[in-house]
């Protein structure tokens, strides 16, 4: 199984047979009242299972690549280091010190202003995000819903109403004011 | 004194003076109880959900009859134009005799997702432009727009040209089809819809971590070790504690606004081709025709010139002229160079201009067309 190619099928074509065997035996014992029957639980969570793939396949891919890039500068870094004479004093210390900031900061620019950093953070910031909503969607669903609490969701539509009215609100008095002043 | 680099120093010598500083700095520190920022003394005359308006006290006695309204972006805070008495843009324009107006837009809310470019624009800017009008009882007011905030003062003065009667586009994004800036690079990657969607309102860390992006070895490394190099000078550390201040003060973005903003501007970019619309209305950039000031940052890395410069040729107004100073984005508001270049010109270009229009003859408004190159070359030579 390729974590980058990871999809809900081929999970559910492996998982399903154990998980069927386990709600038919010990899974009747081990009940969460709070998230609901086992077997929905289980099901939403495997659906998170490929948005968890994804983002440690794009986070991997930017650890390589920052890795990659760090390595590049110690070489650059070395380079310069190399071509210092050999006296070892405080004196040397700041120069040292400039150096490598300076080589570190340019092989970075570089590399953070390169389409090939931007293409991978943009789908890095997906994939994030698409798990973070997942995880918001399960915390809502499996808790804040059988508490009888607002979610997020919920909040929104409140905000978009209270949006809404502020408007109208807004528009009258203008409108109002146009008309005391005889406009 | 710097210890790093002091000639013929051995270790013993170079751990004890690094104590002595550092203990030096400690006191400082633990002497400071607040970090004032934007002290210029004001009132708040007007305010709308989180929006304020702020009047700066004049300091002479006849200031221009023009008031300016000063526009700031809606990523981080206004005071940066009043950061400290020796470094305000606003006490320096305020002392060469101007009103001056300034819009704090707070920090949005859940409730401020929504808010849209065009209740900033034609809701939030055109009411504290109403109210300043109101308040000076000029028909037409100046408008310096910063940054993002330049960008949206130019979108007002599209729509409402019979409002305004200055414009200064200071540091503003205009076309963003450069790539001169990762910012803009970054942009075009990002799936706008999927972060408003869930985020709401986009935290101000999010586009922090962006702007430390840029250069993290200078700005999250360098900076820290220059600041431990002078921690002994107070001057030094009110003002490097001043700055961290400012840059981690940073306010959500509403997320439709940001939706449009990202969408329209970084990623389409229909402003300059005239085709962006807000609140159903197309900004046409030739509806600018009054005078004109774009000011820029030759070494700026968050908006480069070539996303500022088109501005003046878009526009149909004949009395433009632009300006590019030898410093960075950062540098425009606070280095030397504000207080003793960007401020002067500042002033000298809109003081003429400041008068009731039928002073405007008398004054003789200079219609110039300056080439920013020359402009850029004669201010490297000063």
């Amino acid at each position: 199984m390729r974590m980058d190619r990871s999809d809900n099928e081929s999970q559910n074509i492996f998982f399903f047979p154990w998980l069927k065997a386990w709600e038919a035996s010990s899974g009747h014992i081990g009940k969460f009242p709070a998230i609901g029957p086992s077997r929905e639980k289980t099901e939403k969570l495997m659906k998170g299972h490929p948005l968890y793939s994804n983002l440690y396949s794009v986070w991997m891919d930017s650890v390589s690549d920052f890795a990659n890039i760090s390595l590049e500068a110690m070489k650059r870094m070395n380079d310069k280091t190399s071509l210092m004479d050999g006296q070892n004093n405080p004196d040397k210390y700041k120069e040292i010190y400039n150096n490598w900031i300076e080589t570190y900061s340019d092989t970075f620019k570089e590399f953070l202003r390169s389409a090939h950093f931007s293409g991978d953070m943009g789908k890095f910031m997906s994939c994030l995000i698409e798990a973070g909503k997942y995880n918001r969607e399960m915390l809502e669903e499996n808790f804040l819903k059988p508490m009888n609490l607002p979610t997020s969701t919920d909040i929104d539509e409140i905000n978009r109403e209270l949006y809404s009215l502020k408007k109208t609100v807004k528009e009258l008095n203008r409108k109002i004011n146009e008309l005391s002043q005889g406009k | 004194m710097s210890f790093m680099i002091q000639k013929n120093m051995n270790e013993p010598d170079l751990i004890r003076e690094t104590f002595i500083k550092y203990k030096k700095g400690s006191e400082i520190i633990s002497e400071l109880t607040e970090i004032s920022v934007g002290v210029t003394p004001h009132e708040i005359v007007y305010s709308e959900d989180k929006m304020k308006l702020l009047h700066y006290k004049t300091t002479v006695k006849n200031p221009c009859p023009v008031p300016v309204l000063m526009v700031y972006a809606l990523v981080n805070r206004y005071y940066i134009l009043d950061l400290s008495p020796d470094k305000s843009i606003i006490k320096n324009l305020l002392d060469r005799g101007f009103d001056v107006y300034a819009i704090d837009w707070g920090y949005p809310s859940g409730m401020d997702r929504y808010l849209t470019i065009d209740d900033y624009v034609n809701g939030y800017l055109n009411n504290a432009v109403d109210h300043v009008r109101n308040k000076s009882g000029t028909d037409k007011i100046s408008l310096l727009g910063v940054c993002v905030g330049g960008t949206l003062s130019v979108m007002f003065a599209a729509l409402h040209p019979e409002k305004v009667k200055n414009l200064i586009s200071f540091v503003a994004p205009i076309d963003f089809a450069t790539d001169k800036s990762p910012l803009n690079i970054w942009a075009k990657e990002m799936d706008v819809d999927k972060i408003v969607d869930y985020y709401g309102i986009i935290p101000g860390d999010f586009l922090n971590m962006g702007f430390l992006l840029l250069d993290p070895f200078r700005l999250l490394i360098d900076k820290y070790v220059g600041f431990f190099e002078h921690i002994d000078d107070k001057k030094t550390v009110e003002n490097f504690l001043r700055m961290e201040k400012w840059i981690f003060d940073s306010p959500g973005q509403a997320g439709e606004a940001y939706r449009q903003f990202m969408k329209d501007c970084y990623q389409e970019n229909l402003l300059i081709k005239n085709r962006m619309e807000i609140g159903g209305k197309r900004i046409n950039l030739k509806e600018i025709s009054m005078p004109f000031l774009n000011i820029m940052a030759e070494f700026d890395h968050l908006v480069p010139n070539e996303s500022s410069l088109p501005l003046t040729e878009a526009i149909s107004s004949t009395d433009k002229e632009s300006m590019v100073f030898p410093t960075g984005h950062i540098g425009m508001f606070v280095g030397s160079k504000s207080q003793n270049e960007v401020c002067p010109n500042i002033a000298q270009w809109l003081k003429p201009r400041s008068y009731a229009q039928k002073d405007k003859t008398k004054i003789g408004v200079k219609k110039t067309k300056k080439n920013h190159h020359k402009q850029k070359e004669s201010m490297n030579e000063s």
